[in-house]
């Protein structure tokens, strides 16, 4: 059992740190202030393939196993968790699927763009009425020739506002009731596409989230990702590598909020003496620090085993929910540590608290993360 | 033009320790980086290759796990790495360690025509080795670059030095040290580092892959003995004083009167 980090995932660590401490940490403030996302930035990191993180090089990206992309999305995330929210999502959720279910025509024109940065992906499943439920969606695919027609309503598309390629999830009708669930790749200028505006959200307001409506959208049907019906197969097998990515970024939030609160508690003085000294703070520095490690070992492991090829089902939903819960009480526990001043916009731990909440809410909830280790534990 | 960088494992200053009974700097545990001003100079081989095409060999002395240094050049663009490493070579001083990096040198082939490194070292700064070397391989060496064109076979050369600007003018082959003005350090891509892992090989040479003795190399082969060693001071941190220029001004001249700086005779009234 390895349980050190390779030479190479040491150089990876270095190097996305350094990038993001020199380029990324600068713009955080704007980006959370105006919700501008910084294209000229975004280019930078697509020339630095950012964009495939673990897409073969052969279409463009940078082919890394699974570890080293946690370990890129976690440092991204400590210093500006939108750009990470942004990352995460392209490469785990939209690139990958493109990758893992393409035709080698599918990979050319759609996988190309997407891990050279060209284009921004996304992936549409959620609807006003089918969150967690994903078998209750109404958005609509329907067969006219050479074409699907598409009509619907998506919410709460991260990455929405600036995507150019959206993997829609949609029911293919298929006679009088019946629908085949499918996924359907739609490029963003496709006539009968329209973005909504912006969600004002609590937190990672640098990422554009926003609604994705279909009306009598037509793409043509070797548009169509997968078999008809695999629709369910392809989001199962995505949201489990996907879960590994938000693991990945609340871990970086967490990590950057014991961070920037340590250095807090070792300029702060009270009653005539650093706060570092008094035991509340080094309680919560030390509880910090063991849950961060704690949920960094899960994500590993939960890498280890997808790079592997070994169903990692219960391991990436035990990283998930437990990183993002670490996230949210470390923020919690970084802002107290930074008392009234953690509660203002004069320090980044205030922008942590709100960027961590969301963690537990995406890409399954924590409560949906709990049934399904519970059911993988009864089924065994 | 065929370029050799040699590039140093260093700790990462911040995180400095040293071992106060072996006169040595811990580096279990502590992060390595390259040299800084190594950075530079393979930076500027890149920039050089394009212009005048050619190989870039980076070369390092070091313990085994330097190859991780190398790894990083080869993610930068360099096209081989060579790693000195052998027991025998531990505990050099900057005399033994260019004597190593200047058999290695002598090896190539053919003969490169310029041979880069960076002015000094973050961990022990002396600015020795690339002067060494150049004496060893009796060659010109020009220390502290902070521009380098070519006209025609010669180097133009420009580097600051006690307030002047030199220009000079100098033959292939030749070893340059470069001041971290040099140019930028681009970041890494990704897909460059995966691949300098997975597809490229470093070459190992040990003491005898390059002729030489025991006693010319490492401790035994050392000029110098390091008798003490101490991280650098602290700095003292500045003080900066906010309010209207007039202030700000009284501020400054009281405290540099106050320090014996400026001579109050010496005033412009």
């Amino acid at each position: 059992m390895h349980l050190e980090p390779s030479m190479k995932q040491a150089v990876i660590r270095r190097t996305v740190r350094k990038f993001a401490e020199t380029r990324l940490a600068p713009v955080a403030v704007e980006m959370d202030r105006t919700g501008l996302f910084p294209w000229d930035i975004a280019q930078e990191m697509a020339d630095l393939n950012y964009f495939g993180l673990e897409i073969p090089a052969q279409y463009g990206g940078a082919g890394l196993e699974t570890i080293s992309y946690a370990i890129v999305i976690e440092e991204i995330s400590r210093v500006n968790a939108a750009m990470g929210l942004c990352v995460a999502v392209h490469n785990g959720v939209s690139a990958s699927p493109v990758y893992v279910f393409g035709t080698e025509k599918q990979r050319e024109r759609f996988l190309v763009p997407l891990a050279t940065g060209k284009k921004i992906g996304t992936f549409c499943l959620t609807e006003p009425n089918a969150g967690s439920d994903a078998s209750s969606l109404e958005t609509s695919a329907i067969r006219d020739g050479d074409n699907y027609i598409l009509n619907g309503n998506k919410v709460f598309v991260t990455n929405g506002g600036i995507s150019g390629i959206n993997l829609v999830f949609a029911g293919i009708q298929t006679g009088e009731k019946g629908k085949k669930f499918s996924v359907c790749i739609v490029e963003s200028e496709r006539e009968g596409l329209e973005k909504g505006p912006t969600e004002e959200l609590m937190g990672m307001r640098g990422n554009p989230v926003c609604p994705i409506v279909l009306h009598d959208c037509r793409i043509p049907l070797e548009n169509l990702l997968g078999e008809e019906g695999e629709g369910l197969k392809i989001a199962l097998t995505t949201l489990n590598g996907g879960r590994i990515g938000i693991a990945a970024q609340a871990l970086g939030i967490a990590q950057g909020s014991l961070d920037v609160s340590l250095k807090y508690a070792k300029e702060r003085n009270q009653f005539g003496k650093s706060i570092s000294e008094f035991g509340a703070i080094q309680d919560f520095l030390a509880d910090m620090a063991t849950r961060i490690e704690a949920a960094r070992l899960l994500i590993y492991r939960a890498s280890d085993l997808k790079d592997k090829g070994i169903n990692h089902v219960r391991e990436s939903a035990m990283a998930k929910v437990y990183a993002s819960e670490v996230a949210v009480d470390a923020t919690r526990m970084g802002v107290q540590i930074h008392g009234g001043y953690g509660y203002t916009k004069a320090y980044p731990i205030e922008r942590f608290y709100r960027d961590a909440k969301v963690c537990e809410i995406y890409e399954g909830t924590s409560e949906i993360q709990r049934m399904v280790i519970a059911k993988s534990l009864l089924n065994e | 033009m065929n370029i050799v960088v040699f590039v140093k494992q260093v700790p990462d200053v911040p995180n400095i320790r040293i071992d106060e009974q072996r006169m040595t700097i811990i580096r279990e545990g502590v992060e390595s980086i390259i040299n800084p001003l190594d950075c530079v100079a393979l930076q500027a081989s890149l920039e050089l290759r394009e212009r005048e095409g050619g190989c870039i060999t980076v070369i390092s002395m070091g313990p085994p796990q330097s190859e991780e240094a190398l790894r990083e050049a080869l993610a930068a663009g360099a096209d081989q790495a060579i790693l000195l490493t052998d027991s025998a070579f531990a505990g050099a001083d900057t005399l033994a360690t260019s004597h190593v990096l200047a058999m290695a040198v002598s090896k190539l082939q053919p003969f490169p025509d310029l041979l880069l490194c960076g002015m000094q070292t973050i961990d022990s700064d002396t600015g020795h080795v690339g002067p060494q070397i150049a004496e060893e391989l009796d060659l010109p060496q020009v220390c502290g670059v902070n521009e380098i064109h070519m006209d025609g076979h010669l180097l133009v050369l420009k580097r600051l030095s006690e307030g002047f600007l030199d220009t000079i003018r100098v033959p292939l082959p030749a070893l340059l040290t470069v001041s971290k003005d040099l140019c930028p350090v681009k970041n890494l891509s990704l897909g460059a580092v995966e691949a300098a892992f997975s597809q490229k090989d470093i070459i190992r040479w040990a003491a005898h892959d390059l002729g030489l003795q025991p006693d010319e190399v490492g401790l035994k082969g050392s000029a110098t003995h390091v008798r003490k060693l101490r991280p650098p001071a602290d700095r003292t941190g500045g003080r900066i004083v906010t309010g209207s220029p007039q202030f700000i001004v009284d501020a400054l001249i009281h405290k540099l009167e106050s320090m014996s700086i400026l001579d109050e005779e010496d005033g412009n009234e």
